[in-house]
Formats: C-alpha cells, sequence, structure tokens
C-alpha cells in the first residue's frame, strides 16, 4: 500500500514538473494574469498566518507548478525532519525551529500543518542507507612473523552485528589501500546506531576455501588488529572522510589508522529526488530571498542555517550525488534569476564543479536537457551585464567584478561545446542581426553583437538626448565634439579595464570591436553634417588683408570664429580617435572609412586658414599697441612686439602641426598659403609698426623743427628685421621637406620639383616682400630727414664764408642721427640706410642745383655748397662708405662744375673732350700729322700732312688747312694762333709747314694746357669756312727736347667733332646765359658740331 | 604707402578651367617659355615677375591654380587678398568658356569682395593659334559676354606663340590702376573728411572754451 502511495506521489511530482517548463517559460508573457491567482492564496495566507501581514508577494511566477503538489512536499519535508539523519541538526539546529520555519517558507497554515505532520508521522521510516568506502589503513601493528600484516575489515551496524560486510585482504602490508564501497540498510532510529569498523589479520594457512566462508560468516582464526566505532548521530548529513584511530581491548597503544567515508543514501528514486530536491530547493530560496530582502544581484548561494539543514537532509535522505546537486542548483538559481537577480559568482561555482562531470561523465540527457534549459536562462543575464557596461547606476567595480563572472560563465559554456543547441532564441535575444537557420549556438558572435548593442543603445541614447530641434550648426558642433569624446573614453575605458579580461577568458578583442562599431557609427553620424557645415559656412568678413588697414571683423557677433573654431575642435577629436584606432586595428584601419575624414573638412580648411590669419592679424595689432619700445633686454636690440609677432606665427605653425593633413596635395598647397599669409602678416606688421613711430621724433628748438631719429624708430626697423630674418627658419619648421619628398614619391620628381620651386618663390618672395617693407621704413626715415638737410645744406652755401655756425649745426644734425642709427641698428641695415642716405642727399643736392641754377647764382655758391657738402660727408664714420654711391658722386661732380669760374668750365669742356677723342678709332672727317716739342720757352709744331679728309666741296674734294688754338684760352691771351696755307682740291693734303710760338715758362708748364686742331674747309670768299674737324694734344704729352724736330716720330690723330650738349659742363655752361664767354663758347661750340 | 621707388606689389589669381593653358600663361610671361607636355597644376603655382607701365615698375605675384574640381578646396584660399583676377578659357573649348560665370561666382565668394566691380576681372580667352575650324568661342561672344558681366578689360593670347602675353599682364595692371585711381581719389576725400571733422571739433572745443569763460 505504502509502495503505491509512493509511487503515486512521484507520479504527480513528474507531472506537475513536466508542467513546469512550459508554463516557466511563458511566464513572462503571463505575468498580468498571475495576480488573481497569487491574490486568493495571499487571502488565504491573511486568514491563516499572521506572520505574513505586510511581506512583499513573493514571485508567484515562479512557484507555478510548484504550488499544485506543494502539499505533498511539505509533507515530504516534515517527513524528512522527522527523520533527521546525522549529526548536524541536534548540533546546530533544533527539529521544532526546522518545523517552523518550513512552516513559513512553504506557508502552511497551522491546520494543514497538523495535518500534514499526521501523514509524515504515519509514513514509514525511510529507507536510509549508509554508504561506506573503505579506502586506506596506515600504521598497522604487525600480527605476523614477518613483521607484516595481511589485514581486512569488517564493517557492522551494532544494530545489527550479526550482517557483516568484509574488505578483500591486502597480504603483506602495513598500510593497505582498498577503496571498496559497502551500503549498509539502517533500520529503526539511526540516531542510536554506530557503525563498527573492525581491522583483522587473516591468516595465510587457511584455505581460500576457507578464508571464503569464514570471511563471509565472520567466524575465523584470524586475529584482530583494531577497531574504530563510529556513532551514526556524529556523521553530517552531508556525509564525511575521516581518518580514525584502531583501538583494541586491553590495549592502550594504537593498532593503526583508518580512512573512511561516510555517508547517507536513500532507495529513493533519483529523478524523482531530483525534482523534489529542485522544487525544494527554489520555494526555500524564494522564502530566503523575500526574508532577508537581499539585492539583486547579491545572493550567492548562502542559506540560513535551517534552509541549509532542511536541503542538506534532503540530498542525504534523497541519496543524491553532489554533481546532482549541483546541477539541481544551476537549474533553480537560473529559473529564479531571471525575476530575481543573483549573484553571477554562484553560476560560475556551480558551472566549476559541473563542468567535468558534463564532460566527462555519463550524464542522462534529460539531465543535460536540464542543465541547457537553464543555461538558456542564464545567459541572458550575462548578455545583459555586457550590453549594459555602461550603465550610470552602478559602481566601476562592481562592473568589474560582473564582467570577470560572466567571462568565465561564457568560458565555461563554450568548454561544453553547446554545438547545435539553439542558445539564443529570437525571442530572447531579438537583438541579434545576423541570424541563420537553426539552433544559434555561437557564443563569440553573440557576445560580439552584445557589444555593439550595448555600445549602439548607449550611442543612440546620448545622441537622442542630445538632439534639439532647430539646433544651431554651433550646437550641432559641439554636440559632435562631445560625442567623440565620450566615446573615445568609452574606449579607453574598455581598453584600459574589460580589454584584457575579454581576450584572457574568451581571446575576443573587445575594445577593438567596439572601435569597429563606433568607427562606422561616428562616420555616418559625422560625415554628413560636417559636410554640410563646411558647405554653409559663414564666411568671416574682415578688411586688413590689404596692407594698410586694421582688421575689422565685419560681422558683430562671432559666429563664423566660434563656428570655425568648433569645427576645428571636431577635427581635432576625430583626428585622436581614428589615431585610436590606428593603434587598435592596424589590420583593419585601411577599411575604415574613417579614416578619410579628413575629406569631409575640405570646405573647412579655408576657414581655418581664414581665422588664423584673421587671429593674426588682430594679435599683432594688439602685440604693436602694448608694445613700450623699449628693448626686450640689454642683449638684443629689438622690443616685445617682435617676440610676440614670432609667438603669434608660432601659433600659426602649431594650428598647421595640429592639423597635420594626410592629403600631400593638399599638405604642399596649404604650406604655400601658409607662407603667403605669414608674410601677409610680416607686412602687416611692419606697417603697424611704423604707424607706431611715425609721429615721434619731431623736435623744435629756436633755430627749426627737424626730425631726429629716436631709439623708437630704430626699434621699429629692427622689429621688423627680426621678423623678416625669423621668416626662413619658421618655413622649414612647416615639415615642408617631407611633404615634397611625397609629393616626389607618389607624383614623380617632375612634379616635385614643381611644388618645391614654388614653395621657394613664395618664401624668397616673402623674405623681399618683408625687406621691402623695410627700406620703405628706412626711407620714411631719411625723408623725415630730408627737410633738416636741406635747409643746413642751403646755409652752408649762402654763409660758408661768413661768420656762421651753420656748418657746425649741420654737422652735429648729421652726426647725432647717425650715431643713433649706428648704435641702434644691426650693421646691415645702417648700410642700407647709409646707402639710401645717399641717395637722398644727392637727391637734395641735384634739387638745390636746379633751384639755383635757375636762379642764376654765382659759381661761388656751387663752390660752398660743395664745400658744405665735403664737410658733411667728412662726419660720417667712415668716409669711404659714399665712394659706393654712384648718385652722390655724380652729383658732386656737377655741383663742383658749377662751382668753377667760366673760363675754367669752358676749359673742362676743352678737357673732356680731349679725354673722348683720346679714345676714339677712325672717322670719317680723316686723320692728322704733325710733330710737337718744347725748347726753351717756345712750342714748335710741324703740322705733316692729313689724310682722307672728309668731301666738303661739291667738286668732290676739300680745300683744307689747320688753326693752331692754345688753351685755356684765358691763361694765352696774346699768344698767336696760327694757321697754315690752304691745300685745295685734295683729300691728302701736303701742309709741311712749322710754326714757333714764344710762350712764357708759366704757360709752358701750364697743367692742362691743351693744343687743339682745328681743320677747317675754306670758303672760296674765304667768309664761310667750313668746320671739318679737330683733335687735341695734351701739354703732358709734349717732349721738352734740344732733339731735332724730324728725329721725333710723328704723332697721328683722327680728327672729330663734338657730338653732344648733353654733358654736365655744357649743361653749366648752357645756365650762364648772362655769360657773354659762356654764350660765345657755346655758339662756337654748336658751330663745331656741324649741322 | 609705398615710395615711388619702391615696386607695388600686386596679387595676381589665374582661373579657368583645367586645360585651358592657366600655367602655360604664367610661364610664357614669366620667363618667355612654353612646355607643350603641360602637367596638371597640383593645387597652386607662384611665380613673380616686375612689369613696366608708364615707367612704373610693378611686382607681379602671380597664383596659378589648378582647375580640376577636386582641388577647389585647395585653391579657393588663395582667392582673398587678390588685386587683379584672370578669369581664362580656351577659345577651342566652348565648355570652359561657358563656365567663366562658375568661376567668377567662385572667386568673388572666396575672394571676399563686396562688389564685383571692386575686383579687376580680365577675361583671356587662350589658344588663339588654333585653326579657324576649331574655334567654338567668337571674339564677338567673348565681348558680349564680358558686356554683360560688367568687365571691360578681354583679350585673346596664345602662350604657345606668345601672342598677346605681354599684353594681357599689362592690360591686366592698367585695369587696376583704373580702379586704384579710383579708389584713391575716394580715399583722399574720407581723410580730408576726418581731417576737418577733427579741426572742426578742436574749434568747436575752443569755442566751448571761449564761451565759459564768458
Amino acid at each position: 500500500m505504502v509502495e503505491v502511495k509512493e509511487e503515486e506521489e512521484k507520479k504527480q511530482v513528474a507531472e506537475a514538473a513536466a508542467e513546469i517548463a512550459p508554463k516557466e517559460d511563458e511566464g513572462e508573457n503571463e505575468n498580468e494574469s498571475l495576480p488573481t491567482i497569487s491574490e486568493s492564496e495571499a487571502e488565504n495566507e491573511v486568514s491563516s498566518s499572521s506572520d505574513s501581514d505586510g511581506e512583499p508577494e513573493r514571485d508567484k511566477a515562479l512557484l507555478i507548478g510548484v504550488a499544485f503538489n506543494i502539499d505533498e512536499l511539505y509533507t515530504e519535508i516534515l517527513y524528512i525532519i522527522l527523520h533527521n539523519v546525522g549529526c548536524d541538526v541536534s548540533l546546530e539546529v533544533g527539529q521544532n525551529s526546522l518545523f517552523s520555519y518550513a512552516q513559513e517558507a512553504f506557508r502552511i497554515p497551522n491546520n494543514k500543518h497538523r495535518q500534514l505532520m499526521d501523514i509524515a508521522e504515519s509514513k514509514q521510516d525511510p529507507e536510509l542507507m549508509i554508504n561506506v568506502e573503505v579506502i586506506e589503513a596506515k600504521e598497522l601493528k604487525s600480527k605476523d612473523s614477518n613483521g607484516l600484516s595481511d589485514p581486512f575489515v569488517t564493517l557492522y551496524l551494532a544494530s545489527n552485528s550479526s550482517h557483516k560486510y568484509n574488505t578483500s585482504v591486502k597480504s603483506m602490508t602495513l598500510n593497505p589501500i582498498w577503496e571498496e564501497h559497502f551500503a549498509l540498510p539502517i533500520t529503526g532510529n539511526s540516531t542510536g546506531d554506530t557503525l563498527c569498523l573492525e581491522v583483522w589479520d587473516f591468516d595465510p594457512a587457511e584455505s581460500m576455501k576457507e578464508k571464503f566462508v569464514t570471511a563471509t560468516s565472520g567466524q575465523h582464526e584470524n586475529e584482530l588488529i583494531g577497531r574504530a566505532s563510529i556513532p551514526l548521530n556524529t556523521i553530517p548529513a552531508s556525509g564525511m572522510t575521516m581518518w580514525y584511530s584502531l583501538d583494541k581491548k586491553h590495549k592502550a597503544t594504537r593498532q593503526g589508522v583508518l580512512k573512511v567515508r561516510v555517508s547517507f543514501s536513500s532507495g529513493k528514486n533519483n529523478q524523482v529526488a531530483q525534482q523534489e530536491h529542485r522544487h525544494m530547493r527554489k520555494i526555500i530560496l524564494l522564502h530566503e530571498l523575500e526574508m532577508s530582502k537581499v539585492a539583486p544581484h547579491w545572493w550567492c548561494g548562502n542559506f540560513s542555517s535551517q534552509g541549509e539543514q532542511l536541503l542538506t537532509q534532503h540530498i542525504a535522505q534523497s541519496g543524491l550525488w553532489p554533481t546532482e546537486v549541483a546541477l539541481c542548483s544551476y537549474s533553480v538559481y537560473a529559473d529564479v534569476h531571471q525575476k530575481h537577480p543573483l549573484s553571477l559568482t554562484l553560476f560560475t561555482k556551480l558551472l566549476e564543479k559541473l563542468v567535468k562531470p558534463l564532460k566527462t561523465e555519463d550524464i542522462s540527457e534529460e539531465e543535460l536537457k536540464l542543465f541547457w534549459e537553464a543555461t538558456r536562462k542564464l545567459l541572458p543575464s550575462c548578455f545583459s551585464v555586457i550590453r549594459k557596461i555602461r550603465k550610470k547606476s552602478t559602481t566601476e567595480k562592481t562592473i568589474m567584478k560582473q564582467v570577470i563572472e560572466v567571462m568565465k560563465i561564457l568560458n565555461y559554456i563554450t568548454l561544453l561545446e553547446p554545438n547545435g543547441i539553439d542558445l539564443f532564441p529570437s525571442t530572447l535575444y531579438p537583438w541579434i542581426t545576423s541570424r541563420e537557420d537553426g539552433p544559434n549556438c555561437d557564443i563569440l558572435s553573440t557576445l560580439k553583437e552584445a557589444v555593439c548593442r550595448g555600445a549602439s543603445d548607449w550611442l543612440e541614447y546620448l545622441i537622442e538626448a542630445n538632439s534639439r530641434q532647430n539646433e544651431t550648426d554651433l550646437v550641432k558642433l559641439q554636440n559632435l565634439i562631445q560625442l567623440i569624446h565620450l566615446v573615445r573614453t568609452d574606449l579607453q575605458k574598455s581598453i584600459e579595464y574589460y580589454d584584457k579580461l575579454f581576450l584572457d577568458h574568451l581571446k575576443f578583442q573587445y575594445a577593438k570591436c567596439l572601435y569597429v562599431f563606433y568607427q562606422a557609427r561616428i562616420a555616418t553620424l559625422c560625415e554628413p553634417e560636417v559636410t554640410e557645415i563646411c558647405k554653409t559656412l559663414k564666411k568671416l568678413h574682415y578688411v586688413g588683408y590689404s596692407f594698410n588697414s586694421a582688421p575689422v571683423n565685419e560681422d558683430p557677433t562671432d559666429d563664423p570664429l566660434l563656428e570655425g573654431t568648433s569645427l576645428f575642435e571636431v577635427y581635432l577629436t576625430l583626428q585622436r580617435f581614428v589615431m585610436l584606432g590606428k593603434g587598435l586595428c592596424p589590420a583593419e584601419y585601411n577599411s575604415f572609412h574613417i579614416k578619410n575624414f579628413h575629406k569631409w573638412f575640405h570646405g573647412g580648411v579655408t576657414q581655418w586658414l581664414d581665422i588664423a590669419v584673421y587671429k593674426a592679424l588682430i594679435r599683432i595689432e594688439k602685440a604693436v599697441e602694448l608694445d613700450k619700445l623699449v628693448h626686450v633686454d640689454t642683449s638684443v636690440k629689438y622690443s616685445s612686439s617682435a617676440v610676440d609677432a614670432l609667438t603669434i606665427f608660432y601659433q600659426v605653425k602649431t594650428f598647421w602641426q595640429q592639423l597635420n593633413w594626410p592629403d600631400v596635395e593638399g599638405s604642399y598647397t596649404f604650406i604655400a598659403k601658409i607662407i603667403d599669409d605669414i608674410c601677409r602678416c610680416c607686412v602687416f606688421y611692419a606697417d603697424k609698426m611704423a604707424a607706431k613711430v611715425d609721429g615721434l621724433g619731431e623736435v623744435e628748438d629756436i633755430y627749426d623743427k627737424k626730425f631726429e631719429i629716436t631709439n623708437e624708430w630704430c626699434l621699429a626697423i629692427n622689429n621688423i628685421d627680426y621678423v623678416r630674418e625669423t621668416l626662413e627658419p619658421f618655413t622649414r619648421e612647416l615639415n615642408m621637406e617631407e611633404v615634397l619628398k611625397q609629393i616626389g614619391e607618389t607624383k614623380g620628381p617632375l612634379d616635385a620639383d614643381r611644388c618645391k620651386n614654388t614653395l621657394e618663390n613664395v618664401i624668397s618672395n616673402a623674405i623681399d616682400t618683408v625687406r621691402n617693407k623695410i627700406i620703405e621704413l628706412l626711407e620714411i626715415v631719411v625723408n623725415k630727414m630730408g627737410p633738416s638737410m636741406k635747409r643746413l645744406l642751403i646755409e652752408g652755401a649762402e654763409l660758408c664764408n661768413q661768420d656762421s655756425n651753420s656748418v657746425d649745426r649741420l654737422m652735429m644734425y648729421v652726426d647725432n642721427n647717425l650715431s643713433t642709427l649706428h648704435r641702434e641698428l644691426n650693421s646691415e641695415n645702417f648700410n642700407r640706410i647709409l646707402q639710401i642716405l645717399w641717395d637722398q642727399l644727392s637727391e637734395i643736392l641735384n634739387d638745390i642745383i636746379q633751384n639755383n641754377l635757375e636762379k642764376r647764382r654765382p659759381p661761388s655758391f656751387f663752390a660752398n655748397l660743395h664745400t658744405t657738402l665735403n664737410i658733411m660727408l667728412g662726419s660720417f664714420k667712415n668716409p669711404d662708405d659714399c665712394s659706393s654711391c654712384d648718385a652722390l658722386q655724380r652729383t658732386e661732380q656737377i655741383l663742383k662744375i658749377n662751382g668753377l669760374e667760366t673760363a675754367d668750365l669752358i676749359h673742362q669742356a676743352y678737357l673732356e673732350l680731349a679725354n673722348l677723342f683720346e679714345k676714339s678709332g677712325e672717322t670719317k672727317y680723316g686723320e692728322l700729322s704733325f710733330r710737337c716739342k718744347f725748347q726753351n720757352d717756345s712750342l714748335i709744331i710741324e703740322i705733316m700732312n692729313a689724310r682722307d679728309l672728309l668731301v666738303m666741296d661739291s667738286n668732290g674734294t676739300t680745300d683744307s688747312f689747320v688753326r693752331i688754338h692754345l688753351l685755356p684760352e684765358h691763361k694765352f691771351i696774346g699768344v698767336e694762333k696760327p694757321k697754315t696755307k690752304t691745300q685745295n682740291k685734295t683729300l691728302f693734303p701736303l701742309f709741311d709747314e712749322t710754326f714757333t710760338i714764344k710762350l712764357s715758362t708759366e704757360q709752358c708748364e701750364m697743367e692742362g694746357g691743351l693744343i687743339l686742331f682745328s681743320v677747317k674747309d675754306r670758303d672760296m670768299l674765304g667768309y664761310n669756312n667750313q668746320y671739318i674737324g679737330e683733335a687735341f694734344l695734351r701739354f703732358s704729352d709734349i717732349p721738352r727736347t734740344d732733339q731735332d724736330l724730324s728725329s721725333l716720330p710723328q704723332v697721328k690723330k683722327w680728327l672729330n667733332r663734338p657730338v653732344t650738349m648733353d654733358t654736365n659742363v655744357i649743361k653749366a655752361l648752357e645756365s650762364r646765359q648772362g655769360d657773354k664767354q659762356a654764350r660765345e663758347f657755346l655758339k662756337k661750340y654748336k658751330q663745331r658740331m656741324g649741322s | 604707402m609705398r615710395s615711388a621707388s619702391k615696386n607695388t606689389l600686386l596679387k595676381v589669381v589665374i582661373l579657368g578651367d583645367g586645360g585651358v593653358g592657366k600655367s602655360c600663361l604664367m610661364n610664357r610671361f614669366v620667363s618667355n617659355q612654353f612646355d607643350e607636355h603641360s602637367f596638371h597644376t597640383i593645387g597652386v603655382e607662384f611665380l613673380n615677375k616686375d612689369i613696366e607701365i608708364d615707367g612704373e615698375t610693378y611686382t607681379l605675384q602671380i597664383w596659378d591654380t589648378a582647375g580640376q574640381e577636386r582641388f577647389k578646396s585647395l585653391r579657393t584660399p588663395f582667392y582673398r587678398g587678390s588685386d587683379i583676377c584672370i578669369l581664362t578659357y580656351a577659345i577651342d573649348d566652348k565648355t570652359s568658356f561657358n563656365n567663366l560665370e562658375m568661376w567668377r561666382t567662385e572667386f568673388s565668394y572666396y575672394a571676399d569682395v563686396k562688389e564685383n566691380n571692386q575686383i579687376p576681372f580680365i577675361v583671356v580667352g587662350n589658344k588663339s593659334d588654333v585653326i579657324a575650324e576649331e574655334r567654338e568661342v567668337s571674339q564677338l561672344e567673348m565681348e558680349t559676354w564680358c558686356n554683360e558681366n560688367g568687365i571691360t578689360s578681354c583679350i585673346e593670347t596664345s602662350a604657345k606663340n606668345a601672342s598677346n602675353v605681354q599684353e594681357a599682364f599689362k592690360m591686366a595692371v592698367q585695369h587696376w590702376l583704373r580702379l586704384e585711381s579710383r579708389a584713391d581719389k575716394n580715399e583722399t576725400d574720407i581723410n580730408d573728411t576726418v581731417d576737418l571733422t577733427k579741426k572742426s571739433g578742436d574749434n568747436r572745443m575752443s569755442c566751448c572754451v571761449g564761451s565759459s569763460d564768458d
């Protein structure tokens, strides 16, 4: 009868269990309809148990199925408590406390409890067994003559001593190993019984047959070595393994030690027991969760002592093996975990126990199914951890711990090779995108999807949270910056914290997986926005690119600036993001769309360059404004704004370095642009600098208003020069060489050359332009000195021979200014300004000369002016410097000429002609031959002949004669001017006439004395002789000798005519219109030129 | 204020479709060379050259740009601050002529000038050496287009046989001079006004002082 009843019970439980699975699967969906059931139950509770008042509702969904046979289960619990085995109960928890715990856990009203208790008490005692494994013995006493024993063990329960069990005999050993298993049925009350273990020495004399008989009957002549007794109530319900010492009556010493494992078991149907255990564990777990109110994710397997006791008793009394218990727990916990998350550590511990048995032991198909069912329930929470890895509410440490557990769980599951099991059904994993037909058990690809999904959820949330209607481009850009920044931070965190975990446990590249996802998403997010914004960038309007005006941003709001700056920030943020990817995924990097992010910004670069220039101009203006025009320190000759300007340029360079433009063509072009821009900035700086010092140095004293060169002027010049000097080194820092090298590699050497030429042109153009700026400024300085110099020069000329200090003042003025320049300027600029000063001086002089020639000033005026100029030139530190100035020398020459008296001036004209003709070769006028000598204050001239004379007459011949003039005219007044006879109608006249001219010694030694031979064609009437040509002979070239003239060499000179009025001397003569002497000379001169 | 003895610097930008001969034009002008095997310009090229007009020397800083669309963002930064813009087409390429409008717009946008007539645009029809049958744009068409767009200077050139190249650049500078003299005049006017106001301000102050003394 009892058997039948038990069978029925088991059947009911099995049926109920069969219902559990489908019901539980639908649990989530049925949640809504469940409260009706729970409410009715709750009412029952209220009426029966006051304890349950105000208790939170237990999750009924989890109990559904169990509830159908809850009475039977409860009865079983009571029964177990009644028949507790092992020592634990009495020692720790009283039976009564267990009863009340169970009643509470199962929520059984008192009357029902009593009713079920009756049933439990009336039930037959359990069919308990004690399982004994005799493992080994050590240090046994020797019983045989050889010093050894042949031990075996006899074991029995004291209550049934006739029923003995023996191990095999281990011959000739004192340390036998048996490892043999025995199951002894326990009858009656187990608590009082004792397990007896006796170790015997086998008598080898007996035959094998006898040995067998005696061994089984226990009646033998063998000798007892020692015995141990173990009261059953000292054995814990969960069993134990112990060393026992062996005693013998009347012997005080130890006879050896015996190692035994003892545990309880039952004859229960194992499957039913497992099922019962699962239900029981679940009820107790739910009860404990409810009572302890443990937070989600925290419970990690610790029951209260009562709960623990009940479960242990059930295990012991049902004879469940550890693997079975672990599997039950795993299944129950996974189930509960779905609703009330438990600590993941719990699962890793269980999996640790389960993996080996599952892989090696022969596990029933049903158990396997149970395992995978539970795993399927457990996994979503694992992937949820991965997906919610960025959850803000939990601390970093907790997340880390969870992730570690998840990694362990996934690793265990992977080890179990879940091939063919649909671990990831689409109902539970709707977010898995790539699905193939059939069961899905690909853990890594699911992990990848979970990682991406988590990242995606987070990112989309951020995007959603930041997006507003109609936001401005500026806000859009700032949102992008923030977003990329957050993503980068997330990636860095993933690298720092998680990447190693994923790699170690699952060989999964977490950060890389994330990066691949992020880069694609960020690319799709940024590309359209950036390109669109670049297209519609507001132009930065400013004047100031021209050389003079100040930069003025005409947009009163700084929108274009802000927008451009934000855009650049987006660029930099993306750049850093891309760099991260290059390091993280070197193999995949080239396939990333985001790699070419710079292309989205093409339109922006123009704007950035503009902004860079604009900002530079503003800063330069400020720097000049703040410049106090004092030396930065004593060792340098420039002031603060020069240093500032340089810093400003380097900011542009920093911008360029930050930009780090990846495209080589673009880099080249932008470098050209930057150099050009910097050049413009330099020019702007020069202009600002010039404007700053413009009003300085104007002084007024009692004499006049004048301009004094000040240190400030010199500083301004030095500043500009300092900036100019840094131009070239600056351009070298723009990575030009590298860019050109790359162009050579990608485009070929020809293109690289062209680019190089262009850049060099731009650079030298920049340097030249700034150098010109300096020259310009130097000219301004000199121009400012001009009026004072001019006035002083004129005063000097007017008053030179009178008692006046004007020359001193002139010298002082020039000296002061030049010494300032010399002290303050570097030698290059000082030489430059001297050059300009000479030019300026000669210009001033020319002006003065022209002016005063018009005023018909006497030659003495010009002579005075010349003296003054020489005094002034003498005041320069190095008078030789001015020799390099052609203009000044020419002017000085003019001055000298104009200072001459007219007669001297005329002679100067002859001298110049003599010099000019000296170089002449063959002419059309013919050649004259003669011989001359000085002898005893006489000049003896023999005119010999002429040849190839110019045809002067209509008949094709010439009637020629030669007249001799001695020059300078005014020194030879009264001296005769002899002429030859006329030789008619011949182009080759033979004159052969000798003239002796008496002179004073003084005249003979006349410096610059000249003989002028004029060859003329005689008119028939003698009134209108025509000029053929002339030749000169210097007195200095005439020998002084007593030798006969005929022994002297013939002198041959080609005849010439004056050809130009455009000489300074002739001009000076022309200016002396009122001078008769000059007038007559010019008249003749023109005649000599011929018409 | 640039002193008379120093050269005036003028920034010149040459624009036009790829292949119309911008670089050839520049090289002919600067070094009097012509290279049959022309390259695509990468981004920009730069040369400078002095040109004398009426005894004055001007230094032209010439930026030759790449006409291909893909270089757009590389050339546009160079427009700002230009003094002269040479719009170029090839007379045997109607499309390049039709694109002048696009070039003009692009330049005006990036050069950041408010009124088009402030920039000395000059239009250059290059490749005048091609045989009559290959000509696709007549001189009349060019002149008409210029008239319609308020551009007063246009010329046909051949970088290949050097015809009109110097003239084209000279024309550009002369055009600039005309605009500049107009602008200068305006500027002087403004300066005068400023001075006057300043003086009158001073006067008024002294007036006030005077009246308070009363």
